[in-house]
């Protein structure tokens, strides 16, 4: 399972004045579900480009399963690719765009004929083999382009955003069947997105690209939990700043005040702040929990005003300023029988536990 | 007040209709009618007209060289058109758009230039005039028609169909053949339709760099010297509107076939 796939080393790559990839640096497992995640514009569809074969880097390394890639064609990689817009071959069949990798195999018609069933099975579609590519709907379209792919059984299968052009049902869906096709094939898959969701619930790692440059390589519970840096902690769901001063540190012990929360002291790994910078202590709003009752009682308890909500139906999401604090925060609250929906005014204690601060 | 604005656009459409097409429908009234003037009111009925052409040697050749002329003009210039749109498409290099805009200078040069230039050229090299040189200047003018058509049928093919199939371990010209080929068909018929109908009724520089054999405009017009022989241009008039009708028509039915077998959406085509 740790055997590596892909080792990316130092990709760069430019169009014009625009720098696309900044010295990309990561290694990919065999076998693994691994997620490129950024806003538009980050780098990271030219990043999967990059290691399709379709665009060739100024400089850096692609080593694909040992191979260099320098020089290498995409039609010469043991890659294959699921297009954002499926690319169905529209005046082909099905079954002829899915058997369409194996023209040059020159296998025997029955043994192809078998392979496209096995490959059709595999996405769900059996039975559509004769359909005329271009009747089918988003959510078909997306498995025939999946089957095209898979069944050239390559080392590596790259998602360039596959999920976005679907409805949000049908997206959930896909997100678990794509994930559970993944552990039945055992192939290593890439996948491109901007959705943060989407990522988290997918990958087995993710990384998140900014400006051409990974700001971050990890799982996803620990990219969510232990952000690096404010951009990733704030494009990662959502996150609380509250400006922070740090009164001493020890070793692997640093004592904080934090504004509206009070002095508090963090472990080592809960600190991944610039020097430099002044320091801002994130917390996520469902880490705050409002005590709605006389009797509730939490580890440390701060008060506060709502300043405003939202409601969600399953949860409401509260706008509330603690005292002391300059900044507002979020609070999301999850909507229980016999809970009330506080209005902009009412005063509020608010409990937080201190492995739930992170400082940046 | 909105029945008065309906009825002046009425008869604005009529009006205009009958000014683009009464003068063609004569053609076909005049060449069936039995009397070598021109003129209401007409005399009678005849096929004396068009049984002359039929035993016209000269105008059977003009026929013939017309038609192979337009033929191989409409495959060359189809095929330079393929190279140049494709290009244009998909690769950016140096000094792209003036070599395009080169190509497509024909377009609006005077047709007299072309021929006096490309006639003071062969002369020079001491070539001889003859149906080749006719094709060579047809190719000039309908080249930049054939860019024009391809193009667009290259910017509305979706680019990852074609990085699919390299994807999928095909070469560039095996991508080529199975899917931008198929695909842009029915751009590259309408090229070779519009490439074959200019250089079929193409009359300056065919006159010009004509040799010993005439194409059909030129055979027309030398005809029209002999004010008996009109109706008989008429007749071949009349025969010359049949056959674009036809070919008008079958070209909108296959691609409209095309469009319905790829289920794209009907963008433009000529009705």
């Amino acid at each position: 399972m740790n055997e590596m796939m892909i080792k990316l080393t130092s990709v760069t790559k430019s169009f014009g004045t625009v720098t696309a990839l900044d010295g990309v640096t990561a290694d990919i497992q065999a076998g693994e579900f691994f997620s490129l995640l950024g806003p538009s514009g980050c780098g990271k569809t030219t990043l999967l480009r990059t290691i399709a074969g379709f665009e060739e880097p100024d400089s850096g390394s692609i080593f694909i399963d040992g191979q260099p890639m320098r020089g290498v064609e995409a039609n010469r990689r043991p890659t294959n690719m699921v297009f954002q817009s499926y690319a169905i071959f529209p005046h082909m069949s099905v079954a002829q765009n899915v058997g369409f990798g194996l023209r040059r195999r020159r296998l025997r018609p029955d043994e192809l004929q078998r392979q496209i069933d096995d490959a059709l099975r595999m996405v769900s579609l059996e039975g559509f083999g004769e359909r005329a590519a271009h009747t089918l709907s988003g959510g078909q379209r997306q498995r025939v382009a999946l089957a095209r792919a898979l069944i050239m059984r390559p080392k590596v299968l790259l998602l360039d955003e596959p999920l976005s052009a679907l409805d949000k049902k049908l997206r959930e869906q896909m997100q678990l069947e794509l994930r559970q096709l993944q552990r039945a094939v055992g192939i290593t898959f890439i996948l491109v997105t901007h959705d943060q969701e989407e990522a988290l619930t997918m990958s087995d790692r993710i990384a998140i690209m900014f400006e051409g440059q990974i700001a971050q390589l990890s799982t996803p519970q620990d990219l969510y939990m232990r952000p690096k840096s404010r951009q990733v902690a704030d494009f990662i769901g959502s996150m609380n700043f509250l400006r922070a001063e740090i009164l001493r540190r020890q070793a692997d012990r640093i004592e904080v005040r934090i504004e509206g929360l009070g002095k508090v002291e963090l472990a080592g790994d809960q600190a991944s702040h610039n020097a430099d910078d002044q320091p801002a202590a994130g917390v996520r709003p469902e880490l705050l929990t409002i005590l709605f009752d006389e009797t509730d009682r939490a580890a440390r308890e701060v008060e506060g005003e709502i300043t405003g909500r939202s409601y969600f139906g399953d949860m409401t999401y509260y706008e509330a300023r603690l005292d002391g604090a300059s900044n507002a925060v979020t609070i999301s609250m999850r909507n229980t029988s016999g809970r009330p929906v506080l209005d902009a005014g009412a005063r509020i204690r608010v409990g937080w536990e201190a492995d739930s601060i992170i400082l940046l | 007040m909105n029945r008065m604005r309906i009825s002046w656009l009425a008869l604005y459409v009529c009006v205009y209709l009958l000014f683009l097409y009464a003068p063609v429908l004569l053609l076909p009234i005049f060449s069936f009618n039995d009397s070598s003037i021109v003129a209401f009111p007409l005399s009678g009925f005849t096929l004396n007209w068009f049984a002359l052409l039929w035993q016209t040697e000269t105008l059977h050749s003009a026929v013939r060289n017309s038609i192979m002329i337009a033929a191989i003009t409409a495959i060359v210039s189809t095929m330079l058109g393929l190279c140049a749109a494709r290009a244009a498409s998909r690769y950016a290099f140096r000094m792209k758009r003036g070599i395009m805009g080169l190509i497509m200078v024909p377009l609006v040069l005077p047709e007299i230039v072309v021929g006096v230039s490309l006639l003071v050229v062969i002369l020079q090299f001491g070539f001889e005039l003859s149906l080749w040189s006719i094709v060579l200047g047809h190719v000039l003018i309908c080249t930049p028609f054939s860019v024009v058509v391809l193009s667009t049928a290259f910017n509305n093919l979706d680019r990852s169909l074609e990085e699919a199939a390299i994807d999928l371990g095909e070469t560039r010209w095996s991508t080529f053949r199975l899917i931008s080929l198929p695909l842009i068909m029915p751009g590259v018929i309408a090229s070779l339709l519009i490439a074959f109908t200019i250089s079929l009724d193409e009359f300056i520089i065919a006159f010009f760099l004509a040799g010993t054999e005439v194409t059909l405009p030129v055979y027309i017009w030398s005809l029209l010297r002999f004010p008996a022989r009109l109706p008989s241009v008429l007749a071949l008039g009349t025969i010359l509107l049949a056959a674009s009708l036809i070919l008008l028509v079958s070209a909108e039915f296959i691609r409209r076939r095309g469009l319905r077998r790829t289920g794209a959406t009907d963008r433009g085509g000529l009705f």
